[in-house]
């Protein structure tokens, strides 16, 4: 084959990085964020960390391993945005959603309108850009109408990354948001603005974002005891051990009768026993009994 | 391909197809390089229009930068600097060159990335489907073709005659109607058209031509999968340009029958349809988790469902008895340095690896499944001349053979 492209134009862009540097730096974010990079993506990591690396002015990974122990935690935003991604839309799963609603989250309100206490606590645990924990405000608002008034609800979403807590906190969306939802959604509550669609605000504000390392046992412990913890798509990045540590956080934090809700494919088989799961049409939900 | 008017064909052009006059002559041959008099007699004899070679002198520098960032998405997840990886990568840069001045638009993002699947549900909820369940799920529900069965007991007779062979392989007129296109494709090159299976088993082999038929048969159980679970047209294009290589580099190692690669190659992905219908859901989760995090399509399954194709492919080709050693190939095409004897498995591994670097300017949308470079070296060839030739080969085969099965 004739060629317009030069036979020494490199496929390798940047850094080598040694197996021994691979190590430590994966060891390094396991232990920062106990997401678990597998030998096998071993050039993919160093490719995407290779422009991180020319942009610091750095020829090679000790010297970045190196930088990341002196720099106290800001260069950690960088990596974390790095070794994450945040696919998520409006509505994403439906099918787990509606059973949610109708089923799970009518039980747990019911339970403490008996109880006379008009309060609900969510954390949704990986929230990336806002999507699911404004989809359940949605959902909430759908369910309570003018009764929401009266109630106390505090949903409380962590990120690991700052950005996409702040991209959050603003509610701007694109197009790509809203490919699993319905039109009324988006009528009913966002307006189109520049650049996207703006939630409104009065459902921005009920929600409490922060960036939070579900590693950070410390952190985690902050977080108001839950009557629903929604963690969907997000230990799919853990190892198994580490999936069974933030597993067990949920768990703690969990209010006795409190729900587990996680992604689609997810499930705790392996994980944990001490759930019951609790299938609903299609979906299955994790409860910690009463 | 890029279809020009008359008036836009310059000296120089190559003609990607063959060109043939509205009386059904052909005029010139795919390849030809059009000369001056050759467009006076394209204009003398009314042809309007023609099938040439892209112009990449059209293409810019900014084209240039455009395809090789494309292209090199793909390669993120593979050692950067293997040969073999590093002629795929060049491989797969040129042919995205050719796409995009044939008139191919570079996808964007969103484009990679747009999904919506809310409509579909998986037959098992999550962590609840082994492979074996999910197999037997599979095999209590449908049937494999009586013909599949046939033909493997002749394939397993060594005494079987080439009249018997040709006999139970004339039964089905749709397979012999498919084994015949097949024969007669640039696959096999004969001079003469071949009109009888019996003719087919006298130029081929009785063996080779009952596996053919084997592999083929199988193909017809996966016919009713719904379009909107997976589109079969690429998904059979993929396989089939596996086998053409698969065949090809099976003929670089000596005492290798050609048409188990072929066949081994045309299933290699069988586990993945069973996915598709019994885990729908999960699969489209699993691609789209694949094309965010620029994994391969097998990992990311791994990372979604716990299991991938070819977990759901050991079982389900034991189900369907099928003959070990084209079993072997399929199930370990990911992996195949963990099989005792992996030279087989590891000829059907590179395939797929040059399979996706070409379907890269198709429209590919996974990344490279990451080559085993033992496994490569296991081949012993020469990277550059190997792979080139495979590709170039399998240019003029890939459309005809496609359109034996379809």
């Amino acid at each position: 084959m004739s060629s317009l492209f030069s036979k020494s134009s490199t496929l390798r862009q940047g850094v080598k990085i040694t197996d021994e540097e691979f190590i430590r730096l994966r060891d390094f974010i396991y232990g920062k964020s106990g997401i678990f990079v597998d030998e096998k993506r071993k050039y993919l990591f160093e490719s995407r960390f290779s422009r991180r690396l020319g942009e610091l002015g750095l020829t090679n990974f000790t010297d970045y391993i190196k930088y990341l122990k002196v720099d106290r935690g800001q260069e950690l935003k960088q990596l974390f945005a790095m070794v994450t991604t945040n696919e998520t839309s409006f509505c994403r799963d439906t099918k787990q959603l509606d059973s949610f609603r109708d089923n799970l989250l009518k039980e747990v309100l019911d339970r403490q309108r008996k109880a006379g206490r008009l309060e609900l606590n969510v954390w949704s645990a990986g929230c990336s850009s806002g999507e699911e924990p404004y989809t359940l405000v949605f959902l909430l608002l759908e369910i309570l109408k003018a009764e929401i008034t009266r109630w106390r609800i505090n949903i409380t979403a962590v990120d690991l990354s700052e950005d996409m807590i702040t991209r959050a906190k603003a509610g701007i969306y694109t197009e790509y948001a809203f490919k699993t939802t319905p039109d009324d959604i988006r009528k009913r509550y966002f307006k189109e603005v520049e650049g996207g669609w703006e939630l409104d605000p009065r459902i921005r504000k009920l929600v409490k974002f922060m960036p939070m390392n579900l590693n950070d046992s410390l952190a985690i412990k902050r977080i108001p005891r839950s009557h629903i913890v929604f963690c969907r798509n997000v230990i799919i990045y853990f190892d198994d051990a580490m999936k069974r540590k933030v597993v067990q956080a949920f768990y703690d934090n969990l209010l006795p009768g409190g729900y587990l809700l996680l992604g689609h494919s997810e499930s705790l088989h392996k994980i944990s026993q001490s759930f019951k799961p609790v299938h609903n049409a299609g979906a299955i939900a994790y409860k910690k009994e009463e | 391909m890029s279809i020009k008017p008359i008036d836009e064909l310059k000296p120089g052009m190559v003609l990607a197809s063959d060109l043939i006059a509205k009386d059904g002559r052909l005029l010139f041959r795919s390849g030809t390089e059009l000369a001056d008099n050759q467009l006076q007699l394209l204009k003398r004899v009314a042809i309007l229009e023609a099938d040439v070679e892209p112009d990449l002198s059209d293409l810019t520098e900014a084209d240039l930068l455009a395809v090789e960032d494309y292209v090199r998405e793909f390669f993120l997840y593979v050692n950067p600097d293997h040969p073999a990886v590093i002629e795929m990568f060049h491989i797969a840069l040129e042919l995205t060159a050719r796409a995009v001045a044939g008139g191919w638009k570079l996808p964007d993002l969103d484009e990679r990335r747009a999904a919506n699947v809310e409509h579909l549900e998986d037959v098992f909820v999550a962590g609840m489907g082994t492979p074996e369940t999910i197999v037997e799920h599979e095999t209590e529900l449908a049937s494999f073709p009586d013909i599949f069965f046939r033909i493997k007991e002749v394939l397993e007779d060594d005494a079987a005659s080439a009249d018997r062979i040709a006999k139970v392989v004339s039964t089905d007129l749709s397979l012999s109607a498919k084994l015949l296109k097949l024969v007669n494709s640039p696959l096999y090159g004969f001079p003469q058209t071949i009109d009888s299976i019996s003719r087919a088993v006298a130029l081929v082999g009785g063996k080779e031509l009952s596996t053919l038929a084997l592999g083929i048969s199988a193909i017809n159980y996966f016919k009713d999968i719904p379009p909107e679970l997976v589109d079969m047209p690429s998904f059979w294009r993929h396989s089939i340009t596996c086998g053409i290589f698969a065949r090809m580099l099976a003929g670089t190692q000596s005492g290798l029958s050609a048409e188990r690669f072929f066949i081994g190659g045309l299933l290699h992905d069988v586990g993945r349809l069973i996915l598709f219908k019994k885990l729908p859901y999960a699969s489209t989760e699993a691609m789209l988790f694949a094309r965010e995090n620029y994994l391969p399509l097998v990992e990311a399954e791994m990372a979604v469902m716990e299991l991938c194709h070819t977990d759901i492919s050991t079982p389900l080709l034991e189900a369907w008895k099928f003959p070990e050693s084209l079993a072997v190939m399929i199930n370990y095409h990911h992996s195949p340095m963990e099989y005792p004897n992996p030279l087989e498995p590891a000829i059907v591994h590179v395939a797929d690896n040059l399979t996706n670097a070409v379907e890269i300017a198709q429209g590919g949308m996974y990344v490279m499944p990451g080559l085993d470079e033992q496994a490569w070296e296991l081949l012993g060839i020469n990277p550059e001349e190997t792979l080139n030739q495979a590709v170039s080969q399998y240019a003029d085969q890939i459309d005809l053979v496609m359109s034996a099965f379809f």
